[in-house]
């Protein structure tokens, strides 16, 4: 089976945000547009030379694409809207990325832009309820895995809180994390309680925001003039759905380790290669499991790692270094989106107060409801 | 009023092997032997086979997770509530609620189903399943 080994390299030539947010009136036009104007002054392109679009949203209506993008001058560019839930961001990224590698296309664009907004889920139209589907919001799904990790590892609720106080540490560094202040445990442990252990601060907020990156051949960037100094090459790229597991539900966990097995396999890495990972932690306890899902620690032992730093800025792998999506945020469409943005700037030694010294191999993760589950590997060569 | 909330899901009456609780009602498949809840007809999740029979589920299992909820946006349920993850012993996994008097709950406790007095969404009383520690 070809793998993107066996294509041309693409790579991450710009990135751009609007900051996460909480819900305002800025039009998301306004939202998208700054992301995407970020992203080709970063990359040093002009909007003409972007050849194809990808515009990650699963919250605002149908086809907002065109009346934003219009504004950068109507260049007749294909564009492609991607909905996969929280996963949107990073399966148009993986689609831009194909399309690069392919051959097809040069220099693609990829977008994401929401604004929170009431949308239903449409498995809820196939007409096969649960018990009491309406009582297990998203948060309560993962308190009850919560609650199940820590009967497994021994782990208390103010264990697993510490992945909060770290990410929060992060935010407080990041001009586009819609939460940007340093917690302490007390704070954390001690706020508005949502279900089981879990207090706001353990939870992702609910919010609006944008992010773009610009993915570019070698052959594109030189026809603009442009070289590979500050390009980021994409090494792996992974994209699944769920299937049966034993225990359904862990599917997240389940979902999570196939999918970065592939995707690390694919670029020839393991995870003690890997310096710097953005994650879907949504709520503390992701975290946690997914960096055993994930390898980077061994069952059981994320916490004690923790504890230890391991995963801090300057630690063994930098993870969340962005805040996360509990610090940064989620607005759904931009979060895959703005994770590969992060992770670019951290392996180009950008990321300021938040750099991860010297990092390499980077690593973005994002599952969606359904499930989906992508992992995408950076290198800086 | 011993009309119930969800018939296509449970019934009053037990299985053979837990007479005494209300059993679920899931489905099994005729081709790879998947033992799943809720019953559907789509197809097979496992294997994609479209011989999906009835299978009754005994109301009996342990407890994988529990978690009291404090916050709640849905309309027609007033938190603070208890919801529960429950490895049923004929294998499928459910997710749904503790009933109130449950007190102090341990991964691992045995846990069976229960009828308990509910509103419909015109607020006529209906009876609804909820798990309970084994007396
Ligand atoms: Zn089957």
């Amino acid at each position: 089976m070809t793998t993107l080994k066996d294509l041309r390299p693409a790579y991450v030539a710009g990135i751009g945000f609007h900051r996460y947010q909480f819900i305002s009136d800025t039009p998301y036009v306004e939202l998208g547009l700054t992301a995407v104007r970020g992203a080709l002054a970063d990359a040093g392109l002009p909007w003409p030379a972007v050849e194809s679009a990808y515009v990650a949203k699963a919250l605002l209506p149908m086809a907002p694409g065109r009346p934003m993008l219009r504004h950068l001058g109507a260049t007749g560019l294909p564009i492609v809207h991607v909905e996969d839930a929280s996963a949107s961001g990073s399966a148009a990224f993986r689609h831009a990325v194909m399309e690069v590698a392919s051959g097809l296309a040069d220099i693609v664009l990829v977008i994401g832009v929401d604004k929170p907004m009431p949308v239903g889920r449409a498995e809820s139209l196939a007409r096969i309820g649960g018990l009491a589907d309406d009582a297990i919001a998203p948060f309560t799904h993962f308190a009850l895995l919560a609650d199940a990790y820590a009967a497994r590892s021994g782990a208390k609720v103010e264990d697993i809180a510490l992945v909060a106080l770290k990410n929060h540490r992060n935010g407080a560094k990041n001009p586009f994390a819609q939460h940007q202040k340093e917690r302490t445990l007390d704070e954390i442990l001690n706020g508005k309680k949502i279900a089981g252990g879990f207090t706001s601060l353990q939870c992702t907020p609910v919010g609006e925001g944008a992010a773009a990156v610009i993915v570019a051949s070698e052959e594109g960037l030189k026809r603009h003039g442009l070289g590979l100094d500050r390009a980021i090459r994409v090494a792996g790229s992974a994209g699944r759905s769920q299937r049966v597991y034993d225990d359904a539900t862990r599917y997240d966990a389940m979902l999570t380790q196939e999918t970065a097995a592939i995707a690390l396999r694919e670029a020839g890495l393991s995870p003690s290669d890997i310096d710097v990972a953005e994650l879907h932690d949504a709520f503390t306890v992701e975290e946690v499991e997914y960096l055993e899902a994930m390898g980077f620690a061994p069952e059981g032992q994320a916490v004690p790692m923790l504890k230890e730093g391991a995963f801090d800025i300057g630690g063994r792998c930098a993870v969340s270094p962005s805040g996360g999506l509990i610090s940064m945020g989620h607005p759904i469409g931009p979060t895959g989106v703005g994770q590969i943005g992060e992770i670019t700037r951290q392996l180009r030694g950008e990321a300021g107060p938040r750099q991860q010294p010297g990092a390499r191999h980077g690593l973005a993760h994002m599952v969606g409801v359904g499930a989906v589950c992508y992992v995408h590997l950076l290198s800086r060569d | 009023m011993d009309e119930l909330l969800k018939p296509a899901l449970y019934r009053a009456e037990g299985t053979t092997a837990v007479p005494q609780r209300p059993a679920l009602l899931g489905g099994e498949c005729g081709a790879c032997g998947y033992v799943f809840f809720p019953l559907q007809r789509y197809g097979c999740e496992k294997c994609g086979s479209l011989d999906l029979k009835p299978r009754d589920l005994s109301g009996a299992g342990s407890l994988l997770a529990s978690a009291r909820v404090h916050l709640h946006a849905g309309k027609g349920r007033v938190a603070p509530f208890t919801v529960g993850a429950i490895r049923l012993d004929d294998g499928p996994i459910v997710r749904t609620l503790i009933v109130e008097e449950a007190g102090p709950l341990a991964v691992g406790q045995r846990m069976a189903t229960t009828l308990e007095t509910a509103t419909d969404a015109e607020g006529a009383p209906r009876l609804d399943l909820r798990f309970a520690p084994e007396a």
